[in-house]
């Protein structure tokens, strides 16, 4: 038993980490003392539950989206990370970017993580919300068996899965959310095969066979979307569940100024469909207002660039995604009878005044 | 109590410690108030753009008010004006250009209707007093902008009434008296302004006088002489020049008898002259003009200079019109006009840089004529002006309208450049401004920002929507004085604001807000000084460039970083 130390410095047996934790840690204000100055960072209309300073790419699709989820989820809950980029570049040490209870433990374990403080919370009778945070890697492949027992649990717990379609925090692995024919590291475009070999995961379906309260997909394209999506979720007693597609510059290979139009693409095309499902079935889609073609979105990115080389391979390939595409349209039934306000061109709609402002047509 | 052995965490938010501004390695953002293009191409100055937004809001009065800050005469503007603003428009690459005169009258009118007040106090009992020549568009514009600058203005005017050509030269199916007089009235009642009627400059006042006891002089007497005009020597007897044949028209009701009449020329005098001698009864009405119609080859510069929709309802009417073409000959009986040879042309590059017209060998066409008018333009009337005027006109020697005399400037057609109402508005103020900053020992600045460019702006955050609906009177219906283009209304003025896209300025969409990864947009709710709601914070942003693309209205733009 050691002495409890009010300022933070838990660990005396380790004289450079409290060291760093002097340097760079922020002690919480002592009481009575002098309250510190309002910046207008301070006054923002919403939770900051991410903050600045987190060591994200130029442009990172995943850090807007955590950020998103957490401005309409907080502040009363808790996150259990996955391994992955968010939770590395969100945690570098001894700082945090996080402003809420946030704990990581290993790659594969977020959901069962998630499943013991949620049980604890409810030992303790409190209502806290417990929020899982994964990327693809950790929610398709490795974490899956934990995420499917969560659900199967019942636990009351909303697992985001920020969706950047490979493992790209440890350098561009194909992971089975990669789509169809897209190069990575793992699954370079050459002579032998046109990028990936097989198909991107339909992880939505299997989440929702569980006969889970909510499951649902959303883009940072439509940051007002994703928020009502996570919004509806945190209202639900029981697991749920949110795949955000987040597109990654650095492994998607386009502009950083472009994470919003490749993402916008995506489901404009078709290949990402805005659903929602509630005990396994379709309860609602995001209706496409003119569909564009598969190569708009292909060609922003350089991951897809061998589907524009003078190969009959690459003709084949892209014609193969437009028909996945088509196929989900044609699934889901994602075109609208007639322009809806919200529907993917409806949705973008801005006035003067912010997305709260009426007006417009 | 426990010591943790296996886990370590760090303080919530202590990430702010960590300043990702320095991963900038190129462009950072920032907020740039680019010139709206109707702004732009306004030769009147209004911030169109500026009285949209306000509109947006339902603030109709708050955006005449912005307005007239620029154009005293939004309803003699709105119905005359071939509104360059409206060619301008970004959105003609969307949907179609907004109905900017037509939501400019209706606000125009309105502010009569509802009576709301000019947004000037009236100057001190001690303020200079500038002395205005014309009380025509340019000198009314230039006198309220002395009031608006704290002077006094005093105008001479050497007709019996006010209004310049706005009165003379415009017909009423264009420009109704009573929404013109309206308009006067309330300008010429505001307190600091003084009118003398029927004081000609030269005969009643002399410049020598009003420079002694004024503390500047503006000549606005527009152009009132018609140009010489003959073809290869030969003038027919009964020749008559456009604008006198017009004004005569106004004061009297009736034209000279001619059933075939060709009106040589390209301007809307030669265009109101067609359109009325077509009304009064001329059989064929033709005019010739050298320069082109509108159409996909139509260079800008080479496009006729009239209200667009004033040539599409000539056509409408029955008037015929010859373009890239001009009077090669006058063939005579006697000294009577009995014909014209009309040969094509085109005005090309020459080898000394400048334009010359090219009449073509071979295109000549013989066309019966009782009368030929041209309306080749107007030049002063020297009387008064002795030794200012250079090859007919005034000839500012800047964009202020300075004249080579101290502290005497030339205002609207007199100076020389291509005349239009809103062009003497312009100057009105432009000279109004210069000499009260010059007066105040200051000098006056143009305003250089660059123009926004429909590539820079991002359609996608647009609805559409389509021009409104403009009634207009029928072509067998009009006569000479029920005015031709109505009225759109409030419902449809205000739903027209809405599909302004704000081309350079802040719509407060929160976009740069929402999108950007780095929470570096911070939303302020007071405005912020350059005008927003949002401050970059530079210690954060590592310059994705996310704001700037996902900006509705270019009014975020990514530069490169000093030093």
């Amino acid at each position: 038993m050691s002495d409890p130390t009010p300022s933070g410095s838990s660990m005396p047996d380790n004289p450079r980490l409290a060291e760093l934790r002097r340097k760079h840690g922020r002690p919480p204000q002592a009481p009575g003392a002098e309250p510190p100055q309002i910046t207008p960072r301070d006054s923002q209309p919403r939770f900051r539950g991410l903050e600045s300073g987190h060591r994200a790419c130029q442009g990172c699709g995943e850090a807007l989206a955590a950020r998103l989820v957490m401005e309409s989820a907080g502040p009363d809950v808790m996150v259990s990370n996955a391994t992955g980029c968010l939770e590395v570049f969100t945690t570098t040490w001894p700082q945090s970017a996080w402003r809420v209870p946030w704990i990581h433990s290993l790659f594969e374990n977020a959901s069962a993580v998630a499943s013991g403080m949620e049980a604890a919370m409810k030992a303790k009778g409190k209502n806290t919300k417990v929020l899982a945070f994964g990327g693809d890697g950790s929610t398709y492949d490795i974490g899956f068996q934990t995420l499917s027992g969560m659900l199967e649990r019942q636990h009351n717990v909303l697992y985001v899965c920020y969706d950047n379609e490979a493992y790209m925090n440890t350098g561009v692995q194909r992971s089975s959310s990669t789509p169809h024919a897209a190069a990575t590291t793992t699954s370079p475009a050459g002579k032998e095969r046109m990028g990936k070999r097989h198909l991107k995961k339909d992880l939505l379906s299997i989440i929702a066979a569980h006969h889970i309260p909510y499951a649902a997909a959303a883009s940072v394209a439509y940051p007002q979307d994703l928020q009502r999506k996570v919004r509806y979720a945190m209202g639900i007693e029981g697991p749920t569940f949110l795949v955000i597609h987040s597109p990654c510059p650095l492994g998607w290979k386009h502009d950083s100024c472009l994470t919003i139009e490749v993402a916008r693409r995506a489901v404009e095309c078709g290949l990402f469909p805005l659903v929602e499902l509630e005990r396994g079935a379709v309860t609602n889609v995001m209706p496409i207002r003119k569909p564009r073609p598969v190569r708009d979105y292909l060609e922003l990115q350089g991951r897809f660039r061998h589907l524009f080389a003078e190969d009959p391979r690459a003709e084949e390939e892209q014609a193969h995604l437009q028909a996945l595409a088509d196929h989900n349209i044609a699934t889901f039934g994602l075109t609208g009878d007639a322009e809806d306000p919200a529907d993917t061109g409806g949705a973008a709609l801005v006035h003067r005044g912010g997305p709260l402002a009426s007006g417009g047509f | 109590m426990t010591t943790l052995t296996r886990g370590a965490w760090g303080y919530a938010g202590a990430s702010l410690d960590f300043k990702t501004g320095n991963w900038r390695s190129t462009d950072k953002p920032v907020h740039l108030h680019a010139k709206a293009p109707c702004h732009a191409a306004c030769p009147a100055g209004e911030d169109q753009q500026a009285w949209f937004a306000l509109l947006q809001e339902g603030r109709a009065q708050d955006a005449w008010e912005a307005l007239v800050a620029a154009n005293p005469l939004p309803g003699v503007t709105g119905r005359v004006c071939p509104h360059p603003c409206e060619s301008a428009c970004n959105r003609a690459t969307l949907d179609g250009a907004l109905a900017i005169h037509n939501v400019e009258r209706w606000l125009g009118d309105e502010a009569v209707a509802k009576g709301w007040a000019y947004p000037l106090e009236a100057p001190a009992g001690d303020a200079p007093v500038v002395a205005i020549v014309g009380a025509g568009p340019g000198g009314l514009s230039a006198a309220y902008h002395c009031l608006r600058l704290g002077l006094k203005a005093e105008i001479f005017e050497a007709a019996p009434q006010p209004g310049g050509l706005l009165r003379s030269a415009i017909p009423p199916t264009r420009l109704p008296r009573a929404a013109l007089d309206a308009e006067l009235e309330r300008l010429l009642a505001l307190p600091g302004l003084t009118l003398t009627l029927r004081a000609r400059l030269g005969r009643d006042v002399s410049l020598d006088e009003l420079s002694s006891r004024y503390a500047a002089v503006l000549l606005a007497p527009g152009c009132q002489e018609g140009k010489e005009w003959d073809v290869a020597g030969a003038v027919p007897t009964d020749h008559r020049e456009g604008l006198a044949l017009l004004r005569e028209f106004m004061d009297h009701g009736s034209f000279p008898e001619a059933q075939r009449v060709i009106v040589h020329g390209g301007g809307n005098t030669a265009m109101d002259l067609c359109r009325l001698m077509k009304r009064a009864g001329s059989e064929h009405v033709t005019l010739v003009t050298a320069s082109g119609l509108p159409g996909p080859n139509t260079a800008p510069g080479d496009l006729i200079n009239v209200v667009p929709r004033e040539l599409e309802e000539a056509l409408e009417e029955g008037v015929e019109i010859i373009d890239h073409a001009t009077v090669g000959r006058l063939i005579m009986k006697g000294s009577k006009v009995t014909g014209v040879e009309v040969v094509s042309l085109r005005k090309l590059p020459g080898g000394d840089g400048r334009t010359h017209r090219v009449a073509f060998e071979g295109t000549e066409r013989i066309l019966p004529a009782d009368m030929v008018i041209p309306c080749i333009g107007e030049r002063v009337d020297p009387e008064g002006l002795e030794g200012l005027l250079e090859r007919g006109y005034l000839r500012p020697a800047d964009s202020w309208g300075s004249l080579s005399r101290p502290n005497v400037y030339a205002i609207g057609d007199a100076s020389g450049q291509s005349g239009t109402v809103a062009a003497a508005i312009g100057d009105g103020r432009r000279a109004a401004e210069a000499l009260a900053l010059r007066l105040a020992g200051e000098v006056p600045v143009s305003d250089a920002r660059p123009v926004l460019e429909a590539p820079q702006l991002n359609p996608r955050y647009y609805g559409g929507g389509a021009r409104p609906h403009v009634p207009k009177l029928p072509a067998a219906a009009r006569d000479f004085d029920s005015e031709i283009e109505g009225d759109i209304g409030r419902t449809a003025a205000l739903a027209e604001a809405q599909r302004c896209l704000s081309c350079g300025n802040c719509l407060a969409c929160d976009n740069c807000w929402t999108f950007c990864p780095d929470n570096a947009v911070i939303k302020t709710q007071e405005l912020a000084s350059d005008g927003s709601h949002y401050l970059f914070d530079l210690d954060y942003c590592k310059g994705c460039g996310l704001c700037a693309q996902e900006c509705p209205t270019g009014y975020i733009q990514m530069v490169p970083e000093e030093g």
